[in-house]
């Protein structure tokens, strides 16, 4: 079996990965490397990316966030709603990014203050969030993104000569302040030092409780971001439009060589498991398999990436 | 940790009993009782003595579901199957379209043996995965339900098909046949060694593996366990709505592990008992029942759902402080 040590070479792993991918379907679908397809792959990697990037965080620290499908959900339906009510575009999108920022961070709060497992948490306040969407809204969300946003994500946009939306060069400028973020900042540092040893860490003058609720707030925030970023992609609200990305998140992460049990990951490699996946969803699609098969297929998939880079070591190299 | 919970259990002697099942489910059987009382009262027909058969077949298989999520979870180190509620959905369409509607077998010895033995592959299956592959049982068990969701989309795209009588029979009064079922099956191997090193390896599998015991062998075999819960309980969904449907089985997923959290069973493992678990799944069960008698809409419904589960671990968190027994680590 394949085991490779390093982080980088974990990062490597995935985005071979990709590429192999990406080679067969080029090989096996006509059109598959043709410029629509490619920027069609780049926008919806680059949109789970974005919403991968709290779960990376989250996950390195030890935990696990199931509200982020929520508040996509609660962002794309809260930022339509003002917005279409004729409130600005940018105080709609601070009173969103506040509001996800105070989510998360309760999320954090509960989970590490109380030593309450986060899963059981994040999914409670998600619950919570969401059925508050569904109420103000009655179930029927209206509005809709302005132009600026449709056009930022749209896969006709292009930056300048460059036929891509600005959403991806955007995206690469931001997963780059991630992953200095990770390795250079005090931040990063206090992030890597909590996951890999909870108890040590507040030896070192970390504060858990602090860590936990900005991390999470943080992760709420970028989901906000992808809520408002989906709103101008599909074009109108739509409560359930962040249903996908739980499961999603967490298999980018993985994919990427992060380890559930924290301490250990990149956001690069969680860039190249949302590569991976929309590679794969694109070639089960191409290959004119049911939506039903390709679920099945991916499940498959996801088993057999993570068994060859993705696994734990034996309790008995842990004592 | 293995001495932890042998004094737990020697304290349930006569008095002590209560104090144990209060420290080991939580606040669940205190919101059980209040909701039973606030259901009775708003809903008198519904919840009289004569009535109580029918409530007991629409709750079994949330309780089903709940019971069979607890093992995996038991077993600790980020144990946890979320495969429950798409197996409970694959056994509803391998019984219902092949078994019935297929090959016209409606023994209740074949479906039943059937949907023991899906359970208990699948379980096999995740318990390869996560414990001798050593996948993050998330992932490995995320794999398994895609996989499964997946597999019953396509042979089942729409609901469709009936049940033979004896199965509808079950979704009644009777379903308290399958659900003590599983209760029996749960207390025989509570009698077992098995449990006794579940329990352990729950609490701190480096100390059980280095007191000698399999802990490979041990997580495994709760995975099947919860693999066959989940098959009965897929069972008991199947008698409930009397056809095969796609859509029903996966939603069963997370409502079973918030009730497993809402009945006191540790997420960390090592802590808690099916019983806290099935009294967990009760009190969604209530709870809904209240809301939609006042007619709130699923949205109120889903708030409350959300609220009243973090505030009844929080409440659990904070007990567990004031009695001092403050938990190592998450």
């Amino acid at each position: 079996m394949l085991r490779l040590g390093s982080d980088q070479s974990r990062v490597l792993g995935a985005l071979l990965v990709a590429v192999l991918l990406h080679l067969a379907g080029t090989a096996l679908i006509e059109g598959y490397s043709s410029a629509f397809s490619m920027r069609a792959m780049l926008v919806l990697a680059s949109l789970l990316a974005i919403a991968s990037i709290g779960q990376t965080l989250v996950v390195i620290i030890g935990g696990i966030d199931l509200s982020i499908p929520f508040v996509i959900g609660f962002a794309n339906v809260v930022t339509a709603q003002l917005y279409g009510g004729g409130m600005d575009f940018w105080l709609v999108c601070g009173i969103v990014l506040a509001l996800a920022a105070a989510i998360g961070g309760l999320n954090g709060l509960i989970s590490s203050g109380l030593g309450l497992h986060p899963l059981i948490v994040t999914l409670g306040i998600g619950t919570i969030v969401q059925g508050s969407v569904l109420l103000w809204t009655g179930g029927f969300p209206s509005g809709s993104a302005p132009a600026s946003v449709t056009e930022f994500v749209s896969i006709g946009g292009s930056v300048g000569p460059v036929p891509v939306p600005w959403l991806v060069p955007c995206f690469v400028a931001l997963a780059a302040i991630v992953t200095v973020a990770l390795a250079r900042t005090p931040y990063g540092r206090r992030l890597f030092a909590l996951g890999s040893n909870p108890r040590a860490a507040p030896l070192a003058l970390i504060n858990p409780v602090a860590m936990w609720t900005a991390t999470f707030a943080i992760s709420a925030v970028f989901a906000a971001v992808t809520g408002i970023l989906l709103l101008g992609f599909t074009g109108s609200a739509y409560g359930e439009v962040g249903q996908p990305y739980l499961f999603q998140t967490i298999a980018a992460v993985v994919i990427g060589g992060t380890a559930l049990v924290g301490g250990r990951g990149s956001y690069l490699g969680t860039v190249a498991g949302a590569l991976v996946l929309t590679e794969i969803n694109t070639l089960l699609i191409g290959l004119g398999l049911q939506p039903s098969l390709v679920q099945a297929v991916l499940g498959i998939v996801i088993v057999v990436l993570v068994s060859f880079y993705g696994r734990d070591a034996h309790v008995r190299t842990t004592i | 940790m293995t001495a932890a919970v042998t004094t737990s259990r020697a304290e349930g002697g006569r008095l002590p009993a209560l104090k144990a099942l209060w420290r080991q489910t939580g606040f669940a059987p205190l919101l059980f009782v209040i909701l039973l009382v606030i259901n009775i009262a708003i809903n008198p027909a519904r919840f009289a003595p004569g009535a109580w058969g029918t409530l007991i077949g629409l709750a079994a298989p949330l309780i089903g579901a709940a019971i069979a999520s607890a093992p995996a979870i038991l077993g600790g180190r980020g144990g946890i199957d979320i495969s429950v509620g798409p197996i409970m959905g694959f056994v509803n369409a391998i019984v219902v379209l092949v078994l019935v509607q297929k090959l016209g077998l409606t023994s209740p010895f074949v479906v039943v043996g059937s949907a023991i033995l899906i359970g208990a592959a699948v379980g096999a299956l995740n318990g390869f995965l996560a414990t001798i592959l050593r996948i993050q049982p998330i992932v490995a068990t995320l794999g398994t339900y895609l996989l499964l969701v997946g597999t019953t989309l396509t042979i089942l795209p729409a609901p469709t098909g009936t049940v033979p009588v004896w199965l509808k029979a079950l979704g009644g009064p009777l379903s308290i046949l399958p659900l003590g079922a599983v209760f029996l099956a749960w207390f025989l191997i509570r009698r077992l060694p098995y449990y006794d090193h579940l329990m352990a390896v729950g609490s701190d599998d480096r100390a059980a593996y280095t007191a000698g015991i399999p802990v490979t062998l041990v997580r495994f075999l709760s995975y099947v366990i919860t693999g066959v819960f989940a098959g009965v309980a897929g069972l008991m969904m199947t008698a409930l709505i009397g056809s095969a449907d796609p859509a029903i089985g996966p939603t069963y997923t997370l409502i079973a592990i918030s009730a497993v959290a809402l009945g006191g069973v540790s997420l960390a493992g090592g802590r808690g008992g099916l019983v806290g678990a099935a009294i967990g799944a009760i009190d969604i069960f209530l709870l809904q029942s209240a809301l939609t008698f006042f007619n709130f809409s699923t949205f109120v419904l889903q708030i409350a759902y959300g609220a009243i589960l973090v505030i009844a671990i929080v409440l659990t968190a904070l007990q567990d402080r004031w009695l001092g027994r403050a938990r190592e680590g998450r």
